[in-house]
């Protein structure tokens, strides 16, 4: 979709540099001739075509529900399995047709009649005791499907319901769920096999619901929004390593991680300036397990490798700002009393950093993410519903006229620096 | 190195007929579902028979759509020498020893959180503590009484006998037959109403 507005735009540009005199008749057709051919796109009759097939599944499978406990038992596992198998044999006309979107489709409609045959035979052969291994299951046979026909609508499925496992299996066993991590690395190996920018985003999406599953256990024995902190920081880091490698696909991939990691970073700054008020100093105590710190150092090591590789500034105030945000997690004690001022200069430095970051490299979600992080961490200060107002107003002004010295600084130096 | 390796495997698979492909998807996901079956069919074939007297259950917990929610004998146990003892997780597995009266109906001998060996005609069954297992100042020890799920708890009925059957089981009249494998895992083979099978379950 988003090739076909480029070519649209490629075109228009063309012709207006024609006309100006920019380029000439035999560049332009030679520009065109490099271009590949556009993939098929879905027309009007494939979009009329799909809405039929499903009235007619959906007057099918009402059909079906209706008499399903008459029907024999064998008899309905035979249509479960010849459901499945019409999805994907279709796909797979489809994908001989060169029909990807609808071939992906099918895929992905497969693995969603396959996790309702899961339930299906469950409820047949009374098998309903373990719902999370159901969830599995589905996962298992949904990532298999993926890997074998190139669906990201199968990959999908196949991480919604391994994320429903695994919250499950946290929310049982009141333990981080590790076990997901390596379906997570499954997955992040195929969006690497297919170089896809889509495969890419559901994988970074299906880290953050672990993620914050993991923090919010109910028997806490560690502060949630410090572990979160150190999942953004590994997030963020590793995404930045990863697109600081000479491999294009990892560099793509990590490119999409790495706008994930900045909001996730972002959203935890401003967590960790709304958790330093006094109203959420409930438990005091707590003890943060050593792999989770581990994981943040990771994030910061694998920043500052990628900064050592690219030798490029912007991924250095990166590789400062996940430093940063762990700094004022870590200077976060809950206390009695009193306001955690040096957390709070950290976390706005670290959104400073990141905003700083994201112009260096030209990466705009970096910059957004900062300004966010900023305002949120700004708003959280001013806002918090105990202690000292006019403390917290001081603390706001030295802090800005510290940002002011800096700019008038850095307007100094820049201008040289150029020359 | 992870890039060329993912690169020339997709180019390996782009070599296959997509067909091919999508069908061993099918494949896969259809032997995902036998296995399903089969585990159960092998639980039904080689598991010792133990008779399990149901009892009436919360009335929340009554029909469900068309399936009966079972409450047994052995749901809630006293832990015994299991109190106070380490969990491990909120839900862990526990093994029940199993021993039948004089009228065959098997109930619990004791609690253990590891499989521990049995002399016939006792059989040992293994379960999940849904509720007990939060004790402690850490909630992380057993509880004096905790209650355990054993997968026998729900029974898919056709639609309009749920509500026979739960009047049944109130009155104290239905109880099941379960197999259950030495590993301790266990299925419902068939249902009983005063001793007489009204429900067999087939392999497949």
């Amino acid at each position: 979709m988003f090739d076909r507005v480029y070519r649209q735009r490629l075109d228009a540009d063309l012709a207006r540099w024609e006309a100006d005199g920019v380029i000439t008749p035999a560049s332009l057709a030679a520009i065109r001739a490099t271009l590949p051919p556009l993939a098929p796109s879905v027309n009007i009759a494939i979009v009329v075509a799909i809405v039929g097939g499903l009235l007619i599944a959906a007057a099918f499978l009402a059909f079906v529900a209706a008499h399903w406990t008459e029907i024999p038992r064998l008899l309905r596992l035979a249509m479960l399995f010849a459901g499945m198998l019409i999805a994907y044999g279709l796909g797979g006309w489809f994908a001989r047709a060169r029909q990807p979107i609808l071939a992906d489709l099918c895929a992905a409609i497969g693995a969603l009649i396959f996790g309702a045959a899961i339930a299906l035979v469950g409820q047949m052969y009374h098998l309903g005791g373990d719902f999370a291994g159901g969830m599995l299951l589905w996962a298992m046979g949904a990532l298999a499907a993926a890997a074998l026909t190139g669906s990201r609508g199968a990959l999908a499925v196949a991480l919604a319901a391994a994320i429903i496992w695994s919250c499950m299996r946290i929310f049982e066993n009141s333990n981080t769920h590790f076990a997901f991590a390596a379906f997570w690395l499954a997955a992040g190996c195929l969006a690497l096999a297919w170089n896809s920018r889509v495969a890419a985003h559901l994988v970074a999406v299906a880290a953050l619901p672990w993620w914050i599953a993991s923090a919010l256990q109910t028997h806490l024995d560690f502060r949630p929004s410090f572990m979160l902190a150190n999942g953004a920081a590994l997030l963020f880091g590793s995404a930045i390593a990863l697109a600081a490698s000479p491999w294009q696909r990892t560099n793509q991939a990590g490119s999409v991680l790495s706008t994930y990691g900045a909001f996730s970073l972002a959203g935890v700054a401003i967590l960790e300036a709304t958790m330093a008020n006094e109203v959420f100093r409930l438990r005091t105590g707590l003890a943060n397990p050593s792999w989770m710190i581990a994981s943040g150092m990771a994030g910061v090591i694998f920043a500052f490798a990628a900064t050592a590789i690219t030798r490029r500034a912007g991924t250095a105030f990166a590789a400062i700002a996940i430093g940063l945000v762990l700094v004022g997690a870590a200077l976060w004690t809950p206390r009695p009393s009193g306001e955690p001022w040096l957390a709070y200069a950290a976390l706005l430095c670290a959104m400073l950093c990141l905003v700083v970051s994201g112009m260096l490299d030209a990466a705009r979600p970096r910059i957004v993410a900062g300004w966010l992080g900023i305002a949120g961490v700004i708003a959280s200060i001013t806002w918090a519903v105990k202690g000292s107002l006019l403390k917290r107003s001081i603390f706001l002004a030295v802090a800005g006229i510290v940002a002011v010295v800096l700019a008038s600084a850095l307007n100094r130096f820049m201008p040289r620096s150029r020359e | 190195m992870t890039s060329i390796t993912a690169a020339s495997l997709a180019e390996r698979l782009a070599r296959i007929p997509k067909l091919v492909l999508f069908g061993a998807a099918a494949l896969v996901q259809i032997g995902l579902l036998a296995v399903m079956i089969i585990d159960r069919a092998q639980v039904l074939r080689d598991g010792a028979e133990v008779i399990l007297q149901t009892r009436p259950v919360d009335p929340r917990d009554f029909l469900r759509g068309d399936y009966v929610v079972l409450g047994y004998d052995i749901t809630q146990l006293s832990t015994g020498p299991l109190q106070n003892q380490p969990s491990g997780e909120r839900n862990p597995q526990v093994y029940v020893k199993l021993a039948p009266n004089s009228e065959g109906v098997y109930g619990a001998l004791s609690v253990h959180a590891a499989p521990v060996a049995v002399t016939n005609p006792e059989v040992l069954i293994r379960g999940r503590v849904i509720y007990g297992a939060t004790c402690g100042s850490k909630w992380d020890t057993f509880c004096e009484k905790i209650t355990v799920r054993y997968n026998l708890e729900s029974y898919f009925v056709p639609e309009g006998e749920g509500r026979k059957l739960e009047d049944i089981r109130n009155q104290g009249k239905l109880s099941v037959v379960a197999a259950v494998l030495p590993s301790g895992r266990a299925a419902i083979k068939r249902l009983l109403i005063d001793g007489k099978p009204v429900y067999e379950e087939p392999w497949f």
